[in-house]
């Protein structure tokens, strides 16, 4: 295959050996590998640490040369697709040719389930492995479906065992938590995030100092993809990565969208900054209550004095609190635009 | 007025024929081939009872063959396939397709059973309704030779939302072992009801021609001695109703009430009974914007039309910017939309309609009489074109990118859409060579490089 000209995956570590730092949860984990056994787990952290990562690896290094037969990963927030749903339908029926107490009766479980894991965890084993390895991320979101879940870990527990991906515990019923082995998952530390810049400017022929990679640390707030990905793209203008280079391609990544949008109101041309807000909520599929927490991010790294921030702030609160209730999104976005245009007049 | 000391039916009523042989029969297609309609029907009709009766006597034996043996030799009992057990009729309102069905009925001495969109339709009502009259005969059917029933479903097309979910399948299940011939009525095609439609033959009918609503038109104002109205006038509600014949008699009886002998009025009078709803809702918005100056005068304008205030509230969102310029009046009239926003979500979802008023006066008057300075001239007013709630859905082109995506690289949708997807951007806009290298790396066609500008 090709290399990848996008980093973030050329640099997607390929075994558990090749994940930076962590070294307490590797080692945890190589002792489930060679002990062949391990309970369901739990994985939380914050986002874009590499919890999936490290999962996917160890399932691999687990399975060996029977991973791709006996490995699924599903994401619990991606919904289903119509013919996805439509199956779900005509499988919650048991035909009355069959036999048994369920025949010609309706099967409740949830949709997604139904389609998504059951299928999976249903099958048996491939290979010589003790059991499948089922990832579920982002767990939190299947939200009520958790107690259909918790009878699939009870009945195809010996089957197939799960590891499950979250970044707040709290979504989870207790239930489950009580189920899991849990993996406190942390961010890299700064010695081997040094290292795995210092390794991919070396591949690149990069300079980089110590110091702008303490910065990038800090930039990207321990997501590894994020450092990588700024490191890319500023590396398009030269080999020297200095601190100018960087802090201005880290801008590139601030929602410009959203920062131009409170521009424009500001300036108070309301009907491109109305079109520039379907735009942000067309392309990014955001909620009304995401684009006011953007909104907010944005406000706090702007330079206003702290009246007219809590003022502003104060806005943002009143009309996500009015989407809430309202029936058109647009409505209330529109209405906060109008509103700022109009105390920016004011100041 | 002739008509004075009768009862007053609607004219529609009145005047809907009683047999095809009277009735001005619209054209109709079928597969694009001309069709005879009144003809296809009535072969319809007959085949279907003839061929019921065939595969009913069949079931009987079926039936007592299957109580003499075990469960698994059973035999499967025959059902008529459905395209002879229904038909469907599509056409613009006011054409003549329920009439076509009960001239029929009358033809062929049949009793219609019909359901329409003033009924909830509901799987549960829908089958409550039909299903039994559509399994079996009634109690007196034994004993007395009672009429043929024909079941007909009108205005499928407005079978939609929650409101009548399930309906769709009832339907079908309905077609499928009947036991009387169904015939569907629907304005438009409809993509939700495609596997309906695979079920069964669509006829398209078209609007009568002019000439023909011309007669029909002259036959009534002879029969009800209207002298009031010239044949300018006529001319102009036909032409207003484009093929519609019901809005045309509607019309007529309505201006036969209310005509001067004015000629400005009668013409003013045909055009504002003009059915034409967007016409109507552009006329408003500029009304509310730029005449309206006191809450009375908003509150009347909003009473007297029937624009669905669903939409109206919409329209007032999308139109503001163009008339209301001044910041802080814009303000002030978001600030009032953005409260009836509020109260009618709280209507909606607690079912509390005595809120109803505040809402209108909110999003009419409120709107209109925070604009001090009334905007003058000609503005375009616009469509309601966007739709929040439609842009959480990917289209196709997101689809297929983030496909492409997921295949190199492992992540979610959501993640590819918030954190690859924009970083993708910027490294692509870098440069043209880095560009090609990723559309190449993920094997992109133009429509979805397009994505990454």
């Amino acid at each position: 295959m090709n290399e990848s000209p996008i980093w973030r995956i050329k640099y997607l570590p390929k075994s558990l050996d090749e994940i930076s730092g962590r070294e307490n949860i590797r080692n945890r984990l190589r002792e489930i590998i060679q002990n062949r056994n391990f309970p369901h787990l739990l994985f939380i952290g914050s986002e874009g640490i590499g919890k999936t990562t490290l999962a996917r690896l160890f399932a691999k290094e687990f399975l060996g040369r029977y991973y791709d037969a006996n490995f699924k990963l599903v994401h619990a927030d991606v919904p289903l697709t119509s013919e996805e749903r439509s199956q779900a339908r005509s499988d919650a029926y048991v035909s009355t040719s069959k036999i048994g107490s369920m025949a010609g009766k309706r099967i409740t479980t949830p949709a997604f389930i139904q389609v998504k894991i059951k299928p999976f965890v249903q099958l048996k084993v491939l290979g010589d492995v003790p059991f499948k390895i089922l990832i579920v991320k982002n767990f939190d979101a299947l939200g009520s479906n958790q107690q259909g879940f918790r009878r699939l870990m009870e009945i195809y527990g010996s089957n197939c065992r799960m590891i499950l991906i979250t970044t707040k515990i709290s979504g989870i019923i207790d239930p489950i938590v009580s189920r899991c082995q849990l993996f406190l998952v942390p961010q890299v530390d700064f010695k081997s995030f040094s290292n795995l810049i210092h390794k991919i400017a070396d591949e690149e022929s990069l300079k980089i100092k110590d110091k702008v990679i303490e910065v990038l640390y800090k930039i990207s707030k321990g997501k590894l993809s994020r450092a990588i990905d700024i490191l890319q793209v500023s590396s398009s203008q030269g080999n020297t990565i200095d601190m100018n280079t960087l802090y201005e391609n880290t801008r590139k990544f601030e929602n410009e969208l959203v920062r131009s949008l409170i521009l424009l109101s500001f300036k108070g041309k309301f009907s491109k900054a109305r079109e520039q807000a379907r735009k942000i909520v067309s392309d990014y599929k955001f909620s009304s209550h995401e684009l006011f927490t953007e909104l907010l991010k944005v406000i706090n790294k702007l330079p206003l004095s702290i009246y007219a921030r809590i003022k502003l702030i104060d806005m943002i609160a009143d009309a996500d609190f009015r989407a809430i209730d309202g029936r058109d999104d647009d409505i209330q976005i529109s209405t906060l635009l109008a509103k700022i245009s109009k105390y920016a007049e004011c100041m | 007025m002739a008509q004075k000391n009768k009862m007053e039916i609607p004219w529609v009523e009145k005047y809907r024929p009683v047999s095809l042989e009277e009735m001005a029969l619209p054209t109709a297609k079928l597969n694009r081939q001309k069709v005879d309609l009144a003809d296809e029907l009535k072969n319809f009709i007959k085949s279907f009872f003839k061929e019921i009766k065939t595969i009913n006597e069949k079931n009987k034996k079926i039936k007592a063959y299957n109580r003499t043996v075990s469960e698994k030799k059973q035999k499967e009992e025959k059902k008529l396939p459905t395209e002879k057990a229904a038909v469907l009729l599509e056409g613009q309102p006011g054409i003549g397709k329920t009439s076509i069905v009960y001239a029929l009925a009358n033809d062929l001495n049949m009793e219609v059973v019909e359901t329409n969109a003033s009924d909830t339709r509901t799987r549960d009502t829908l089958e409550a309704k039909l299903k039994e009259t559509s399994k079996s005969r009634g109690i007196m059917d034994f004993i007395t030779e009672s009429k043929k029933k024909l079941i007909l479903i009108d205005e499928v097309d407005g079978i939609y939302g929650t409101k009548d979910r399930g309906a769709v399948p009832a339907i079908m299940d309905i077609i499928k072992d009947t036991q009387f011939p169904i015939i569907l009525c629907a304005n438009d095609y409809k993509s939700n009801l495609s596997s309906l439609y695979n079920m069964i033959k669509r006829y398209e009918v078209h609007p009568l021609s002019n000439q023909e609503v011309v007669k029909i038109t002259e036959s009534i104002i002879k029969k009800e001695d209207i002298k009031n109205i010239k044949k300018e006038d006529i001319e102009l509600i036909i032409e207003k109703n484009a093929g519609d014949l019901r809005g045309v008699i509607n019309d007529l009886q309505a201006i036969s009430h209310g005509a001067k002998k004015d000629d400005k009025d009668t013409q003013d009078l045909i055009y504002s009974l003009h059915r034409d709803t967007t016409e109507e809702i552009f006329g408003l918005i500029r009304d509310l914007f730029q005449k309206v100056g006191t809450l009375n005068e908003a509150r009347s304008l909003t009473n007297k039309s029937d624009v669905d205030y669903n939409f109206l509230y919409k329209w007032v969102n999308e139109n503001l910017p163009t008339f209301i310029n001044q910041t802080d009046e814009r303000a002030e009239a978001y600030e009032n939309l953005s409260i009836a926003d509020k109260i009618f979500g709280r209507i909606r979802n607690n079912m509390e309609w005595s809120l109803l008023p505040y809402f209108f006066d909110l999003f009419a008057g409120g709107v209109a009489i925070a604009s001090k300075n009334k905007s003058s001239g000609f503005r375009r007013v616009s469509f309601p074109r966007y739709s929040s709630s439609a842009s959480y859905s990917l289209n196709n082109a997101e689809k297929a990118l983030i496909k492409k995506i997921r295949k190199q690289y492992s992540i979610s949708q959501m993640e590819a859409l918030r954190d690859f997807l924009p970083f993708l951007r910027i490294l692509t806009n870098i440069s043209r060579r880095k560009l090609k290298e990723v559309t190449d790396f993920l094997d992109l066609n133009t429509k979805e490089k397009n994505l990454l500008k």
